[in-house]
């Protein structure tokens, strides 16, 4: 009798221990690290977060707080963040430099960087801002307008940017940087009009570089093949579901906004939500009419559109694109080694296609 | 019917227009009155524009005669042609009254 | 439809339509007038309260900016060294009570070439005193911050937007900045900023004072629209302006935004966006800073009191237009009440009751006045249908009893054939035809002695009962003083004395007379200004007989007669006729004429008597079809036939 009660409870010990363990392998806790601050950027990790869906595929994540103070790639590498988000042409620099970090989904399809210009200060083309002074921010930022630069053949004056748009504002340069999605709205909001503005978006110039992509470094995806992709998946997920529930993705991510007492709100929110629509499935208002003066400001449009079109390629990173920034930045003379595509990126791309 | 008084001298001349009937008659009647009245007692009456007289216009004229005689006035008539110088004639008038083809023989005779 | 309605309706209507409408005029004028006169008086008032704290403002900022310009002009003269930098800093903040905290950031290694950053700060803590950093205690790139990038790339000193400072415990902040310059390789180099920092909470208190009626606040917004103060603490550095005008699609708040951060001034009317009420705002420019002030006051405090007015003004109006209305009902009422009734009375009267009695209204006014009219009229009826009730009683009796005179006339005319003896033979036949039921012609024939017979044909003057009477005495008088063998000269001759007498009204009578001697056919007659008679000589042309002249009879008492005869040979007649004949006029004024007669007479000459006067008589009255009779019409003929051979015997006319 004890000694069947003594197998049993060996049994028992051994059963439970390896469930603890099987808890323990599955349950290891993964961080994301967005590039920037906490916004309607990623929106999508955060709706995916709080409707659970990281969770249904057996996620466990925590998402820090991302900003200036915290480079990604210095987190990655340290291993303190699991999964992040950074540029395409950044991530490509890396690799080439010998950061072995890997592109598991490319979420954004498009370019939304720009050029802004007053259209008082007589800018309405590129070859305008010769000698003119145009202000760029980190180096990231700056692949490519120096690539249009050289390719339109002008040099202007470079004027380091930085976290506001005041410069521009009060004059103090000619032409700025900024996202489609944050800063040209913030100019909006700043008292300037769409029809006081010219605009130059690199998409239109033959430099349309896909940018904020989910990265890992490749010894967490050997490690977690599944937990990576299922990572993707749940992310994809989140957007789709933040773009078919605009509202209630807006308040999730002002949630989160307050939570870190950020000075943005819903409207510049909304906006960027729209914007990152437009960006993360390839049906660009801008880029079929050419430019923001169709996208209506201040006409009541319901942000973002119902559905997302059909055919969105939602984590896909094509290789033509691939090839474009590895060109460009090859041209440039930013990298030596191209690294292969293959190596790059590995494919987690949604099953879930609408 | 009219009657056109017109102050003579010798006598008072009075022209009669148109027809002297029943409904007129009183008229001519009433006009000489008021001439006697007013104290002229010698008429001469120019029938010249007479153009029809019917026994009552004779019966204002046999009135006025006799008012006239009261007065010791006299009355002659002149110019009258056609019917009316038939009637004069054929019911005696004209031999009881003086009649003179003109008023200036008329006048001469004053 | 409206024509249909009565007098009381219509009255009202007009009535209240051009008293509402002058009302209305007055009243809208007066309203409007007065809230523009109160709009006018808050614009005054809020551009003196708004100026007053623009002042208040701008003397702190311009004492903040005193100091940054101040700190950054001594560093341009003097060089100093790091503890003396670091010792005017600090001097700066504890002697300017206003000030937060002070930096003077340099250029990179501008101030020390082994030392990349140098910039020394200080600051109050929150219970009053003064720390001071050490310049290196900030080695960050502190070159692309707003405070140092904007001063150095424009060239002048700015006021930076303001920002939540961690430090200061999430104060929010505003930094003034003074680029400073060195004279160095050939020109006027950027070496670095002076900054002032100005906590932005006393600005809250500042603003809040302002007061605005009840519900009216004032707010501030930044160069970029931020709001640096707002009585809902939750908009104040989150939202823009431009954001709020976004949200709610705003087009005209965001053109007030844009007008406010322009530095403009202005009065504009906007619905606020923090009550949804419709508001006036007043803006103005904070000049040194570039900011904007905005006093917001709500439309229905602003008008209260005038709404107040103009409803208690509108009750007032409503309850007099009751009144009013009531009243000239009532009015109206007076007026057609009796109108009413003098309208059925009349009615009443119309339907021939005269005897009904009209409304009685003791008003000396109009009313009163048409109800007397009334009366009288209707007394006036009444005696006037009396009158021609009377009036066509005594006609209608005249006129039968003229019926009953023409009977008792006609029966005067012999109308039986004379009593003949055997031996002569005549033809006599005759007609009169009055103009009215009795008329002043005649004609006569009898028998003087057996072989005499008087024919006689008259016209008494003028017509109707007065010439009936004259004519019924003259036929009289005839009859009475024909004597056989006397001449018919000799008749009139008597008859005329006779007529004279007693004749004041100058009646007179024509007449003929003549007397046939049967034996012998001799004809002797006479006239007194009769028209003369037709002979009709048998198998001859009828031709006027011949007439002596002779006065009308009734005038001249002295008038004398001649007697003229003729043979009549059997079958001779004579035609006698009254001027009734030949002046009877045609439809078309024209007379029958003597020409008329003798041609018709001449036509018929061979008719018998009868004939004869039967063809004359419907011819004359088909001539005068159509035109009443002017002059009584007799026509009489006789027709001699001689004397009978006694061979013969009986009665043979000899053709």
């Amino acid at each position: 009798m004890v000694k069947r009660s003594f197998i049993y409870a060996a049994l028992l010990f051994l059963l439970s221990g390896l469930t603890v363990r099987a808890e323990t392998t599955a349950a290891r806790p993964f961080v994301f690290l967005p590039q920037w601050h906490p916004q309607a950027q990623f929106a999508g990790y955060y709706v995916a977060l709080e409707k659970g869906f990281y969770k249904d595929r057996g996620i466990d994540l925590k998402i820090l707080r991302g900003g200036p103070d915290r480079p990604v790639t210095d987190l990655l590498e340290k291993g303190i963040a699991d999964f992040c988000t950074m540029f395409l042409s950044t991530a490509i620099q890396r690799r080439s430099g010998g950061m072995k970090l890997v592109n598991i989904g490319q979420i954004m399809q498009h370019s939304s960087l720009m050029l802004v210009a007053k259209k008082s200060s007589g800018i309405s083309s590129p070859r305008d801002m010769n000698g003119k002074r145009v202000g760029l921010w980190g180096a990231d930022f700056q692949i490519q307008p120096r690539a249009l630069f050289q390719r339109q053949g002008i040099s202007p004056i470079i004027v380091p940017q930085t976290t506001t748009m005041n410069l521009f504002l009060r004059g103090g340069v000619d032409v700025a940087s900024a996202t489609w999605y944050n800063e040209y709205h913030i100019l909006l909001n700043s008292g300037l009009s769409p029809d006081e503005l010219n605009v130059f978006f690199f998409h239109s110039y033959g430099l349309d570089f896909p940018e904020d992509g989910i990265y890992c470094m490749e010894k967490v995806l050997e490690e977690n093949p599944e937990a990576c992709c299922a990572f993707v998946r749940a992310t994809i997920d989140g957007w789709l579901y933040a773009f078919a529930h605009p509202e209630e993705a807006l308040d999730i991510v002002m949630k989160v906004v307050n939570e870190n007492t950020l000075p943005t709100d819903r409207i510049h929110q909304r906006w960027m939500l729209g914007r990152m629509y437009e960006l993360i499935c390839p049906v660009l208002p801008t880029l079929a009419s050419g430019g923001p003066a169709d996208v209506p400001y201040m006409q009541g449009r319901k942000e973002p559109s119902p559905a997302p079109q059909k055919g969105c390629p939602m984590g896909r990173l094509e290789e033509e694109d691939y090839n474009t920034v590895v060109r460009v930045l090859t041209a440039a003379g930013l990298i030596q080694e191209v690294p292969r595509y293959s190596d790059f990126h590995r494919k987690c791309e949604s099953d879930v296609q609408r | 019917m009219e009657v056109i008084a017109e102050k003579l001298d010798k006598a008072l001349k009075l022209k009669v227009k148109g027809r002297m009937d029943a409904i007129t008659a009183p008229d001519f009647e009433k006009e000489c009155a008021a001439w006697i009245e007013g104290g002229e007692n010698d008429f001469i009456v120019d029938l010249g524009e007479l153009e029809y007289i019917s026994s009552a216009g004779l019966r204002s004229v046999l009135i006025t005669a006799k008012r006239l005689k009261t007065n010791n006035g006299r009355i002659c008539f002149c110019n009258t042609t056609g019917m009316v110088q038939k009637v004069f004639s054929i019911s005696g008038f004209q031999s009881m009254f003086p009649m003179y083809d003109t008023l200036e023989e008329a006048l001469a005779h004053r | 439809m409206f024509r249909d309605k009565g007098l009381a309706f219509k009255l009202i209507l007009f009535i209240l339509v051009c008293t509402v409408s002058i009302f209305g005029v007055a009243f809208a004028y007066d309203y409007y007038t007065s809230r523009d006169t109160v709009l006018k008086n808050v614009e005054e008032n809020a551009a003196n309260l708004t100026l007053s704290t623009v002042h208040q403002i701008e003397s702190i900022l311009k004492s903040v900016e005193r100091v940054s310009l101040n700190t950054a002009a001594l560093i341009e003269q003097q060089s100093f060294t790091a503890p003396e930098l670091v010792s005017l800093v600090e001097t700066m903040v504890s002697r300017n009570r206003e000030i937060y905290g002070m930096t003077v950031s340099f250029e990179p290694y501008a101030f020390d070439p082994e030392s990349l950053y140098f910039a020394p700060y200080t600051c109050r803590t929150p219970d009053g005193r003064i720390r001071s950093y050490p310049p290196e205690y900030f080695a960050y790139p502190y070159f692309y911050w707003d405070w140092y990038q904007l001063p150095k790339e424009l060239g002048r000193p700015v006021w930076t937007e303001p920002y939540f400072d961690e430090g200061a415990g999430n104060a929010v902040m505003s930094t003034f900045s003074t680029p400073f310059y060195r004279h160095r390789d050939g020109g006027n180099r950027f070496q670095g900023v002076s900054t002032a920092d100005l906590s932005l909470e006393w600005l809250a208190d500042v603003v809040r004072q302002v007061k605005i009626y009840e519900t009216g606040y004032a707010f501030l917004i930044s160069q970029n629209g931020v709001f640096v103060t707002h009585p809902h603490t939750e908009l104040i550095m989150r939202r823009s302006i431009f954001s709020i005008a976004e949200e709610r699609l705003d087009y005209r708040l965001r053109e007030v935004g844009r007008a406010m951060i322009r530095g403009e001034r202005g009065f504009v009317s906007i619905t606020d966006f923090v009550s949804g009420k419709k508001s006036w705002l007043y803006y103005a420019p904070l000049p040194s800073s570039k900011w904007a002030i905005g006093v917001i006051f709500p439309e229905d405090e602003l008008f209260a009191d005038v709404n107040q007015l103009g409803r208690q003004v509108l009750t007032i109006g409503g309850v007099g237009f009751l009144v009013l209305a009531f009243i000239v009902a009532w009015i109206a009422q007076t007026i057609t009440r009796p109108l009413r009734s003098l309208a059925d009375t009349t009615v009443a009267i119309a339907h021939g009751n005269l005897d009904i009695d009209l409304p009685e209204f003791p008003s000396r006014d109009e009313i009163g006045k048409l109800t007397n009219s009334f009366r009288d009229m209707r007394a006036a009826l009444k005696e006037y249908i009396q009158n021609l009730a009377a009036t066509t009683a005594a006609k209608e009796r005249m006129e039968s009893e003229l019926k009953i005179a023409r009977v008792i006339q006609m029966s005067f005319l012999p109308k039986q054939f004379p009593r003949l003896s055997h031996r002569y033979s005549l033809e006599i036949s005759a007609k009169l035809e009055p103009a009215r039921e009795i008329g002043g012609d005649f004609y006569d024939y009898f028998l003087m002695d057996s072989s005499h017979l008087l024919v006689t044909a008259g016209d008494v003057s003028d017509k109707g009962i007065p010439a009936a009477l004259f004519m019924a005495v003259t036929k009289t008088l005839i009859k009475g003083m024909a004597e056989p063998g006397m001449e018919p000269s000799t008749i009139l001759e008597k008859v005329n004395r006779e007529l004279c007498l007693e004749n004041e009204s100058m009646m007179f009578v024509t007449l003929f007379c003549g007397i046939l001697d049967l034996e012998t056919g001799e004809f002797r007659y006479s006239n007194a200004g009769h028209c003369p008679p037709i002979l009709l000589p048998s198998r001859e042309t009828p031709a006027w007989l011949d007439t002596p002249a002779g006065f009308v009879l009734g005038v001249d008492e002295d008038s004398s007669y001649e007697t003229s005869g003729i043979f009549l040979a059997p079958g001779d007649g004579i035609f006698l006729y009254t001027d009734g004949v030949t002046e009877a006029k045609s439809a078309s004024n024209n007379f029958f004429s003597e020409q008329g007669l003798l041609e018709l007479v001449r036509s018929n000459g061979e008719a018998s008597a009868d004939e004869l006067v039967h063809t004359v008589f419907s011819t004359v009255t088909d001539f005068c079809a159509g035109v009443p009779l002017f002059d009584d019409v007799t026509i009489l003929a006789v027709r001699y036939r001689g004397t009978k051979h006694p061979q013969n015997g009986g009665l043979e006319t000899w053709k």
